[in-house]
């Protein structure tokens, strides 16, 4: 699973921090199974982006297929 | 769960059992294959059918006895199909010169057929082709016996040569002409063969052999006597590939027994439905044999038998086109299933558990009780997906939480005969109805009637959760206890089949049947004429008395019913039963589009869901409640669903209202609502993902607070986030003045693990 927006395009920053997000490796999990993705988030508070595309896109695709399983 | 009773009740069902003329020939010729490929113009296809299960397919295609035209179930409608006419079209425009076969390895070992008619060169013919020598003893000049008999225009001479040329052919068959076997030759014979079949009439007559096995005694004489009729072509070559299999069984030394309990001719199980099936008379041949075009139109007058009776009448079975014999057998697999996908989960959550299956199986195969077991042991193994019930659960749970369950003896009595327990779904699609409700029960009965708001755990039976279930029957329970143990008036059908169901010690009545005797609310208008067809709850199936009520309360109000077709014990589920709309909200809306397309007048219904799916797929449907209490008739009966959101807010209004109304009770307004604005896009977007106001809020308080949340300078807009129970949920909103305007949301279940955060 990828992000799909890369750190130049994104007009988010962290409202905290005030700083712009970056691409960095996350751990996301769901059903007892943990995965490792670059998602874009705070680098100084490590608040986790995620849009509505990959939220209602590959997010939920996963996560029907780990129901399944 | 007991996987061994599943599949016993699979074993039950009879969708594959094979038509009556399949059973009934006793070569088991799949006839309703053959005669759709005759229906199909395939008349090779046709031809290739046949050949599968009888040896020398253009003799025996052209002078078949079939006797399977007798026990054909059309011949109760207009007369059987016309098989044995339909055999001879295969063979003449659907042969296509000889099968080509490779040679079997030999196995070493001989057998004598004593005889060269149809039955011996049959049994030739397939012990051959299991690699076994055989020599064929004739006492005539020629093979073939009776064969020959038949000879005539359409069975040429060259035909029947050609057909017996495989045993010129096949180099494990030798044949002795002119050599008559007597009974006195036969020991001799048979020591120097494996085994020795009879089929000479003089000598069969001379030993007792097995009806099952065809076997004399132990040993290694057979006997392929005509046993089930004389005379009949068709029998006898059954006779003799049945001789040859125990020859076969015999030789390799294997059971003679095992697995041979459907050979030759028997009745299927099969009962087919001809009902609704119109009569059609058989097609006459112009000529001696049918033309394709005649052969064809006699091949579609073939009902195709197999029972379908439950998977005709409902959605769920069609829409996976499954009877209970293959669906139990996917559960099977899925509940045994350690790695893999679970592939039968979306089917088995798509059964409304409504239980019309049982009604219209002559064997009671009943999938409601086998869908909510399967549930059940999902939910145990933690193989049940997440979010096919989660939002009803979490509704559930609100709903027998302080926002809206209560109970109220009635103001200033110490006792109490009855407590009104609306159920959830009135108070949240009518919450107007509840109020005058209580006060026409109030009005006409001096025996105290009490409150009591709550769910009555529908969700959680409907979705396999036994623990949720005992809690709320536990909760329940307590309340009515300390009531005094009132007697229940229940309004929906769902929490009467629950109170049936988990409560048996509590005495309950219906709404209906109490206003059936207490007499119709006052000011209540008569409505002369309005024409409405009634729709039972599936719920309320075997609730024969208060579907009286309901017809006698509606002939009170004037109105004029008609009962539609699938009514009463045999009613339909409206899509909602078994959490489906749910789950799988395709397969809903087939149940709301199938019911509505039963229905010519106007629907009228008694369960609150019933009425809001109908409704929402454009139906004009009317409420019971809406005949005896609403104030505008003809917008009731176009009332929309509320949102989810209005849903849960109407129930907390029921119970904040009436406590402060009839039992003078302060209560906390939530004032918050105003600052939330929300646009049209958003509120569909909610309705879809589930998603509801509390939600929201609690998403955007969380952000304020902790200032968790992202920044868009160019839009001036923020998103946050906020992780409740097992959802994330994410929110776009802009803040002008005091004012919260949502512009976006969406939710994952994935939990996004922040604290393992490796910053590089």
């Amino acid at each position: 699973m990828k992000a799909n927006n890369n750190e130049a395009d994104i007009p988010w920053i962290c409202d905290k921090c005030n700083e712009k997000l970056k691409l960095r490796k996350t751990r996301i999990a769901y059903l007892g199974a943990e995965f490792q993705v670059e998602l874009l988030k705070c680098p100084k508070c490590g608040m986790v982006f995620i849009d509505e595309e990959l939220a209602k896109g590959k997010i939920l695709e996963v996560e029907k297929s780990l129901e399944d399983k | 769960m007991n996987l061994d009773k599943l599949l016993q009740t699979g074993e039950r069902c009879i969708n594959e059992a094979p038509p009556p003329c399949s059973a009934c020939c006793p070569l088991h010729i799949d006839i309703k294959a053959f005669v759709e490929a005759i229906e199909k113009n395939d008349f090779k296809d046709a031809y290739k059918i046949i050949e599968k299960r009888m040896p020398l397919p253009r003799i025996t295609g052209m002078i078949c006895d079939h006797p399977c035209e007798e026990s054909c179930t059309r011949n109760k409608k207009g007369g059987p199909i016309l098989i044995g006419e339909l055999e001879k079209s295969a063979v003449l425009y659907g042969y296509s010169g000889p099968k080509k076969s490779y040679p079997p390895r030999p196995a070493g070992k001989k057998a004598a057929v004593i005889g060269g008619g149809l039955r011996g060169i049959i049994a030739a013919h397939d012990l051959a082709n299991k690699g076994i020598s055989i020599d064929i003893y004739e006492k005539n000049s020629f093979i073939g016996g009776r064969i020959w008999d038949y000879e005539c225009k359409s069975l040429t001479a060259h035909m029947i040569r050609e057909e017996l040329s495989f045993l010129d052919n096949n180099e494990q068959i030798e044949i002795f002409l002119n050599r008559n076997i007597t009974r006195s030759d036969l020991n001799e014979i048979m020591t120097g063969y494996d085994a020795v079949l009879l089929t000479a009439d003089d000598l069969i007559s001379a030993y007792d052999y097995s009806r099952e096995t065809f076997q004399v005694g132990n040993s290694s004489l057979f006997s392929a006597a005509e046993q089930d009729r004389k005379n009949s072509f068709i029998f006898a070559a059954s006779s003799a590939k049945r001789a040859a299999v125990s020859i076969e069984r015999h030789i390799k030394k294997v059971s003679m027994t095992a697995s041979r309990e459907n050979e030759g001719s028997y009745i299927s199980s099969l009962n087919y439905n001809i009902e609704e099936e119109k009569y059609r008379q058989p097609v006459h041949k112009t000529n001696e044999f049918f033309s394709k075009k005649e052969a064809i139109l006699e091949s579609s007058r073939c009902f195709k038998c197999q029972c379908r009776d439950c998977i005709r009448s409902c959605a769920h079975l069609c829409k996976f086109n499954i009877a209970p014999k293959s669906y139990i057998r996917n559960i099977n697999h899925n509940e045994r299933i350690i790695k893999g996908s679970h592939y039968a989960n979306k089917m088995i959550l798509s059964c409304t558990e409504c239980g019309l299956c049982k009604e219209k199986c002559s064997y009671g195969i009943n999938m409601k009780n086998v869908i909510r077991e399967t549930r059940e042991s999902m939910t145990l193994r933690g193989k049940m997906p997440p979010s096919a019930h989660d939002f009803a659960l979490r509704d559930m749970k609100f709903s027998n939480s302080e926002k809206f369950f209560t109970y109220r003896r009635e103001l200033n009595k110490e006792k109490i005969k009855y407590v009104f327990y609306p159920g959830c779904q009135l108070p949240a699609s009518n919450p107007g109805y509840i109020e005058k409700i209580y006060s026409y029960l109030t009005k006409n009965s001096d025996a105290g009637v009490g409150l009591m708001l709550g769910c009555c755990g529908a969700p959680a039976d409907w979705g396999g959760r036994a623990e949720l279930m005992n809690e709320t029957v536990n909760l329940i329970k307590n309340a009515w206890r300390e009531l005094g143990k009132p007697v229940f008036i229940l309004v929906c059908p769902s929490c009467i089949s629950n109170f049936e169901k988990y409560m048996d010690e509590i005495e309950f009545i219906s709404l209906w049947e109490i206003i059936d005797s207490w007499g119709l609310p006052d000011n209540c208008p008569a409505n002369p004429g309005m024409k409405l067809n009634i729709h039972d709850p599936c719920t309320s199936r075997h609730m024969s008395s208060m579907q009286k009520s309901i017809r006698s309360i509606a002939s009170k109000l004037k109105c004029e019913i008609t009962e539609l077709k699938y009514s009463k014990e045999l009613t339909k589920c409206c899509g909602y039963g078994g959490l489906v709309y749910f789950a799988n909200r395709e397969q809903s809306n087939d149940f709301i589009d199938d019911r509505i397309a039963e229905s010519s007048e106007d629907l009228l219904v008694y369960c609150t869901m019933c009425k809001d799916l109908f409704t929402s797929r454009g139906k004009r449907t009317f409420h019971l409640l809406d005949l005896l209490f609403s104030d505008n008739l003809d917008d009731s009966c176009k009332q929309k669903m509320p949102t989810l959101s209005e849903r849960q807010q109407n129930r907390i209004n029921v119970k904040n209202q009436l406590l402060r109304k009839i039992w003078n009770e302060g209560t906390e307004m939530d004032k918050d609502d105003k600052k939330y604005q929300i646009t049209e896009n958003v509120i569909e977007k909610m309705e879809e993902m589930y998603i509801v106001l509390s939600d929201i809020k609690n998403t955007v308080i969380n952000s304020i607070e902790k200032k968790e949340r992202f920044f868009n300078p160019e839009e001036n807009t923020y998103l946050c986030r906020m992780r409740i129970e097992n959802i994330t949920y994410w929110v776009k909103y802009k803040t002008e003045n005091e004012k919260i305007l949502v512009t976006n949301v969406y939710s994952h279940r994935m939990e996004v693990v922040e604290k393992n955060y490796e910053s590089q």
